[in-house]
């Protein structure tokens, strides 16, 4: 029996997360206290955006983990004192990486330009 | 400076290259954090996208050589992707299996028809594109070997390259290896030797050692000292330059924290509310 007309040349998208951030239920109302489930993120993202949250002197806590490593799934836990909130931290953390790798980017593409290395063909 | 006026210059991160050739990038990372270090080495390994072959459909194969050993041979040949930013993945594509937008074709077919090895090269591989062909080293270079042929065997196969990150596979990797060190000199005590009867005999010091002082070892230890320096030497397989790679790191990683924060602009208010808890708020 010939089944293969029936089935798909190509599955496609397979691994784009329906949301790729949410917030997990017991997060307290005046979400000073949120834990943050992030889909297909790593320790990439998860150990350099949770130093980046850290620098905020709002921030009382951020820690992060990989649950089950057969599951691409990043928790990030936030809590702040109850002048800030775990949202506000958040987008102040992203935008703070954000910044240091465009000045990273940047100081990069400057050196490259001044050309001032040991430079062999 | 243009530093960032949320973190400030002093933890804006300073670069600084300490050679440049053809495949290799030496520099040093410092004022930042390892955190920070680590993520881009993490993003130069597994995902600065490349092209690699990824789809082969064998019309011939009677070389001693297995259909899947050979699809697997050349899945692994480095490919030029100088260009790669101007292709899609075929998962956004919208095309059905692949079109020009999203791949570049490959067509190889070699018979031997003298008595004598017949040895096929990558560079004998023929593509699509001018601008993705395997990688040569030099003029003369004729590739990796793919397969060698006796009288009356054949070859005949069409390939796929598409655009990939080495998450998914580490043939789509632009990185042969990636050097990453930090306090040289142990001061931090981050590492635990194991020696004989001496560490300092035993455990030779690295060329950044020189960059570096060593801790005066009558102080008492600074238990709240972190590292700020950061080594690395990135070397590629040739399909990506190396400066390329650490520009194109920085700029991944950039895209992910802009796609996150766009994510969480679009999840937050009404749907946060639905998962606060209504008891005691975390102490
Ligand atoms: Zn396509």
């Amino acid at each position: 029996m010939d089944t293969s007309e029936n089935l798909p040349t190509y599955i496609a998208v397979l691994d784009v997360p329906e949301e790729k951030i949410e917030i997990l239920p017991g997060a307290s109302a005046d979400l000073t206290s949120v834990t943050f489930s992030i889909k297909e993120e790593d320790h990439t993202l998860g150990n350099s955006l949770r130093w980046s949250i850290m620098q905020n002197p709002q921030v009382d806590f951020c820690g992060y983990s990989i649950p089950h490593p057969s599951e691409a799934k990043t928790n990030l836990r936030i809590q702040t004192t109850d002048r800030s909130n775990a949202i506000d931290a958040m987008n102040k953390g992203l935008d703070d990486l954000r910044s240091v790798c465009q000045i990273m980017k940047a100081r990069l593409h400057q050196r490259l330009k001044e050309g001032n290395y040991a430079h062999t063909e | 400076m243009n530093g960032s006026a949320h973190v400030g210059d002093q933890n804006a991160p300073r670069v600084r290259i300490r050679s440049l050739d053809k495949t290799n990038v030496d520099f040093v990372l410092s004022n930042t954090s390892l955190s920070v270090a680590n993520s881009l080495r993490r993003v130069m390994i597994a995902e600065v996208p490349t092209m690699a072959i990824d789809l082969v459909e064998f019309y011939e194969n009677t070389t001693v050589l297995a259909d899947e050993y050979i699809a697997h041979r050349l899945g692994l040949i480095p490919l030029v992707s100088h260009t790669v930013d101007k292709f899609k993945y075929t998962r956004d594509c919208t095309c059905a299996e692949y079109c020009k937008e999203c791949s570049v074709e490959f067509t190889l077919h070699i018979k031997c028809t003298e008595s004598g090895t017949r040895t096929v090269y990558s560079s004998e591989l023929i593509s699509s594109n001018k601008d993705v062909v395997p990688v040569l080293e030099t003029e003369d270079d004729r590739g990796a070997i793919l397969v060698k042929m006796r009288k009356g065997q054949e070859l005949n196969v069409h390939c796929i390259a598409k655009k990939g990150v080495a998450k998914e596979h580490s043939k789509w990797s632009p990185c042969a290896a990636v050097a990453f060190e930090y306090d040289p000199h142990n001061n931090l005590r981050h590492l635990d030797y194991w020696y004989e009867k001496s560490i300092k005999d035993e455990w030779p010091l690295s060329k950044n050692a020189l960059e570096e002082q060593e801790r005066d070892p009558s102080a008492p230890f600074d238990y709240k000292a972190e590292p700020t320096t950061f080594y690395f030497n990135v070397e590629t397989i040739g399909c990506l330059d190396p400066q390329e790679v650490v520009t194109k790191a920085t700029r991944v990683l950039q895209e992910k924290l802009g796609g996150l924060q766009l994510a969480l602009d679009e999840d937050q208010a009404p749907d946060a509310a639905a998962n606060v808890d209504d008891g005691e708020p975390w102490v």
